[in-house]
């Protein structure tokens, strides 16, 4: 735990110092405050549907440049060398940089908790849809980022990383639209692996244990291959 | 640095090092590496003693640094064993890994931290107790002569101070043995004195096994030395038994 402690702090220190984090959270909150008041001008409906779904896009199209660096900087000036040779094993490592990637993101979605606060000001929200849709959006963090992490362990070449991320997480968002023109069982299958079909029910509202698996499970796997990725060596 | 660096005579084996098998620090048997097609190291065995310092000799492509990743931990062998004071490289890797410092040839430092703050970092890693950090930090930065750059962010450090930094890191837990891969590359003449001076004060201190493709560095610096040509080790000597060691050289390549 202790090392744990020690890897954690490094990342977080390592992100906070990169100018890629602090670019990324304002582009991030300036199109969501545009999105955000130009829906509320035209429905004026006390929700954060909407929101929900611009931060969906967003975090699918930000964070693969938000982990893109977090193996393959290391790898590239050798630190990572550094780290596999310490007595450390190489899940502390992972989660270690997990969790901090994570913590960025979090903050970043914790920014639109202002517009929350906005239609509790001046309106009456239905709380559960906002509750899911936090829950939805940090699900869906944790998916994104270990995608990033696996993807960035692949590789010492940073913008290989993001596309590898990018690519990845655009084809899971599409499987649906793909599972009509599949034979069985492929077409079940690719429907039961789309990003989107389990992030829209918990967005609006509907909270099914199946969705909390799928993301569970995908983060999990993704942190299991990325482990076993650095102990093949 | 704050080692004497006129010492410039054939290097004397350390006391204890001519004991027998209990005094291994590093046995390898049967050790090899393959990358795909390629054999990157033919199976060797080698035993190196406790307190002494041994190089591997070759030119680059040789194996050398295989050979050190897989005994820093870094590579798998592809068959074959490596143990550090009896553990297991792979079987039980923490425990070796908690033994050896480690300074590869490409030095490998973080450029936002300060030079204190990664040294501090080094230490919690390697499992240096918190209440000694700061002891074995300050131990390092007097070792090294880094007084005058411990608040400076590593970006800024010039290459000597980088390798002085990467050493300070190898050796902030006080480990049992230094792996330095190539740990003159890219330093000046005096940068390469001072290297060597410490290394020679850490002998019988501490095991050291480094790497050279510089023959007049080997002879100042090793007890003994190996030979590493396209994979396969050559032979081992002792330098002091070995008054020419480039005739050496020549025969054997």
């Amino acid at each position: 735990m202790r090392v744990l402690g020690v890897l954690l702090r490094k990342e977080l220190e390592a992100t906070l110092t990169s100018p890629v984090g602090y670019t990324i959270i304002a582009v991030f909150l300036l199109v969501l405050g545009y999105t955000f008041s130009l829906t509320l001008v035209a429905t004026r409906v006390a929700n954060l549907n909407y929101i929900f779904h611009q931060i969906y896009v967003l975090a699918i199209l930000l964070v693969p440049a938000m982990t893109m660096r977090v193996f393959a900087e290391e790898r590239s000036t050798d630190t990572l060398e550094l780290l596999l040779t310490s007595p450390v094993q190489e899940i502390a490592i992972v989660i270690a940089k997990f969790l901090a990637t994570l913590a960025l993101i979090l903050g970043m979605i914790g920014g639109s908790v202002v517009y929350a606060a906005i239609l509790w000001i001046y309106g009456d929200p239905d709380w559960g849809p906002i509750y899911s849709g936090y829950l939805a959006l940090v699900l869906l963090g944790a998916f994104l980022v270990s995608i990033g992490l696996f993807m960035s362990s692949l590789t010492e070449n940073q913008v290989v990383a993001a596309a590898l991320t990018l690519g990845t997480s655009l084809m899971l968002w599409y499987a649906d639209s793909v599972s009509g023109m599949l034979p069985a069982p492929f077409d079940s299958l690719a429907l039961n692996l789309s990003l989107i079909g389990h992030f829209h029910a918990m967005a609006t509202g509907s909270v099914f244990l199946s969705d909390i698996g799928y993301f569970v499970t995908m983060t999990l796997l993704a942190l299991f291959l990325t482990t076993r990725r650095l102990q093949a060596r | 640095m704050n080692i004497e660096t006129s010492a410039s005579e054939a290097v004397q084996p350390p006391a204890g090092a001519r004991d027998a098998e209990g005094s291994l620090t590093i046995s390898a048997r049967g050790v090899s590496k393959r990358y795909h097609s390629v054999m990157a190291l033919h199976p060797l065995d080698l035993d190196i003693r406790r307190g002494e310092v041994f190089c591997l000799l070759g030119p680059n492509g040789s194996g050398k640094s295989s050979f050190i990743r897989m005994l820093a931990g870094y590579l798998t062998p592809s068959s074959g064993s490596i143990s550090v004071c009896g553990h297991d490289v792979v079987t039980d890797g923490l425990a070796a890994r908690r033994l050896i410092g480690y300074v590869p040839e490409r030095v490998p430092l973080y450029n936002f931290m300060r030079v204190g703050e990664f040294l501090r970092f080094a230490g919690r890693l390697r499992g240096v107790e918190e209440q000694h950090v700061g002891r074995e930090v300050a131990r390092v930065v007097d070792l090294l002569a880094l007084g005058d750059v411990v608040g400076k962010p590593i970006r800024t450090l010039s290459r000597g101070y980088r390798q002085r930094t990467a050493l300070a890191q190898a050796l902030v837990h006080d480990p049992e043995i230094l792996i330095l891969d190539e740990p003159t590359n890219g330093l000046d003449p005096r940068q390469i004195m001072e290297t060597r001076a410490l290394i020679r004060t850490l002998a019988g201190r501490c095991t050291v096994l480094m790497t050279s493709h510089i023959l007049s560095e080997v002879e100042k610096t090793a007890h003994r030395v190996g030979l590493l040509l396209h994979g396969k080790l050559l032979g081992v000597r002792a330098i002091a038994e070995t008054p020419n060691l480039e005739a050496w050289f020549l025969s054997v390549t």
